[in-house]
């Protein structure tokens, strides 16, 4: 009798402890407590999160987001706030997240509904296309011409699951959709001729493109099929996390360090040449919301 | 304290659409499994019987291709068949065989029928050497001749003999299916990814494939069974 009283008092001790653990931001009092911040990036998402072979190190532009995001916690903290970075790939990244492995995935992320509804999302950062990388001299001009091609995309990416739902919608009738695992797969696959057309996001295509032996070769065709909205990832009920990041986002903006980076990655001389269109940077400007100059300080 | 919160949701299962890809799934292992197997057995047997055969040159063929075949992780054999394979043939041809539609199909079941034939061919010459050599004097000394003593006496008795470790290279032939995977073959495990691609329910997606090859599994395993106890001979096998 005695025995099962504390058998049943620890379950009810221990239930509580889980109830209350809900109120508080797990994810801050970690990063507080560890002193790190944890992070999934990408090894070959260009010019986002990518492994450079020079210096055997993550790069791009969502690495230098997360440093911005480091420096603030660390402020925010009053003590170093170390970056401890993990691996992701478009399988692993939304479990990752989930069962709290990271704390943060900084990458090429596409915010969906779906993945919503397992993982919160920070502001939309960027924008990209789904679209097709073919040989230069391709008679691939419009939608209708990807009816009896071989088209090619990665396994699990929002580009394949794009071009299924369009064939099943009977926007185009393919010869074949080949899959692949990753995205220097499918530009090998793209350059055997096994695929005549390879799809996933404008910016990643013209990132596989610049990386090819002779760029000059290949091209993005002019129209797209889908658009990308990005984010960054964190666990489902953090929004302590949530909001510094996003305040980070509008801070960076606010602060023009946000169009330095792009600059860096994506301008006439970056990794990756991507223009920045006019509606892209309107929509930057309007998402800035009134903020306090110290906004990081713990009040 | 990080508590996972996770739903289950079983539905994902045999809800249209994720029933049918599982099914579509479980007919692509069908297929790559016993097409895979009916190229294994007679080419390994085949190269099996190279091993033990009088003639040298016969024998380092057969060697040659069980130790480059058996050595070689079976995902290395297939991406080399799969992203190097047509560029042995030459540039124009090489972009004739890639234009084929649903080449990874057949570099996949290709793949797995030549590297368990390297298996089998081991598994046939063990059978062959267990047989005392007083079997072959028998024989040859009641006035049969070598292929005929091979066709009467010894393959009967070797066939027989391997049934267990054949058993289980039928099994590992679905279970390698798998790997095929990687090139873009659409079976069951690509499948169970996909519906978690889809859903986010992998535990689900992934346990009804662990389910779907268990029982694949089992099904091989009460076949063989039946073909031991129909086939064996009081004394050799099965007691």
């Amino acid at each position: 009798m005695r025995k099962c009283f504390i058998f049943a008092f620890c379950i009810i001790f221990a239930m509580t402890l889980l109830g209350s653990a809900v109120l508080a931001d797990e994810t801050m009092d970690r990063i507080n407590k560890t002193g790190k911040l944890r992070v999934g990036w990408r090894e070959g998402s260009i010019p986002f999160a990518f492994v450079d072979p020079k210096v055997g190190k993550h790069v791009g532009f969502s690495v230098d987001m997360t440093s911005l995001l480091a420096d603030r916690l660390s402020e925010h903290f009053g003590k170093k706030i170390a970056i401890q970075p993990f691996t992701v790939t478009p399988k692993t990244r939304i479990p990752m997240v989930a069962n709290a492995t990271v704390d943060v995935e900084m990458g090429s992320t596409t915010y969906t509904q779906q993945r919503e509804e397992v993982v919160d999302f920070s502001y939309i950062f960027f924008f990209s296309e789904t679209t097709f990388l073919v040989p230069k001299d391709s008679p691939i001009k419009s939608i209708k011409d990807l009816s009896g091609k071989r088209l090619g995309a990665a396994r699990g990416t929002t580009n394949l699951k794009a071009i299924e739902d369009q064939v099943a919608a009977g926007r185009y009738t393919p010869d074949a959709i080949v899959v692949v695992e990753t995205h220097p797969e499918g530009f090998l696959a793209l350059k055997g001729g096994k695929v005549e057309a390879y799809s996933t996001d404008r910016s990643l295509l013209e990132g596989l493109r610049m990386k090819a032996p002779n760029p000059e070769n290949w091209k993005t065709v002019d129209f797209a099929i889908a658009y990308e909205p990005y984010g960054y990832m964190m666990r489902e009920g953090n929004s302590d996390i949530r909001d510094f990041v996003n305040n980070t986002i509008v801070w960076s903006i606010k602060t023009g360090k946000f169009f330095e980076m792009y600059e860096k990655w994506m301008g006439p001389k970056g990794v990756v040449p991507i223009p920045m269109s006019k509606a892209y940077r309107d929509y930057l400007t309007l998402i800035c919301y009134p903020q306090a100059a110290d906004w990081w300080k713990k009040k | 304290m990080l508590g996972l919160a996770y739903d289950f949701d079983w539905g994902v299962l045999w809800r249209n659409p994720y029933g049918m890809y599982l099914l579509q799934g479980i007919w692509v292992t069908i297929k790559l499994g016993l097409i895979g197997w009916a190229i294994a057995l007679s080419l390994g047997v085949l190269i099996g019987t190279m091993r033990i055969s009088p003639w040298r040159w016969l024998r380092v063929i057969g060697t040659a291709y069980v130790e480059i075949f058996r050595n070689i992780p079976f995902m290395v054999q297939l991406f080399f068949w799969y992203y190097a394979g047509p560029m042995i043939f030459g540039t124009s041809l090489q972009y004739r065989i890639n234009a084929i539609i649903g080449l990874n199909y057949y570099v996949a079941i290709i793949a797995l029928g030549m590297y368990t034939a390297s298996r089998v061919a081991e598994h046939t010459r063990a059978g062959f050497s267990s047989i005392s050599r007083d079997h072959y004097h028998a024989a040859l000394s009641t006035g049969l001749t070598h292929p005929q003593m091979y066709r009467y006496v010894i393959i009967p008795y070797a066939l027989r003999i391997i049934i267990p470790p054949l058993t289980t290279e039928f099994l590992t032939i679905f279970k390698n299916s798998s790997i095929a995977m990687t090139i873009g073959v659409l079976e069951t495990t690509f499948m169970s990814y996909k519906i978690d691609s889809e859903t986010f329910h992998g535990l689900e997606s992934t346990t009804g494939a662990c389910l779907i090859y268990l029982a694949l599994g089992l099904a091989v395993v009460r076949l063989m069974g039946i073909l031991e106890s129909r086939l064996k001979i009081p004394g050799m096998i099965g007691r």
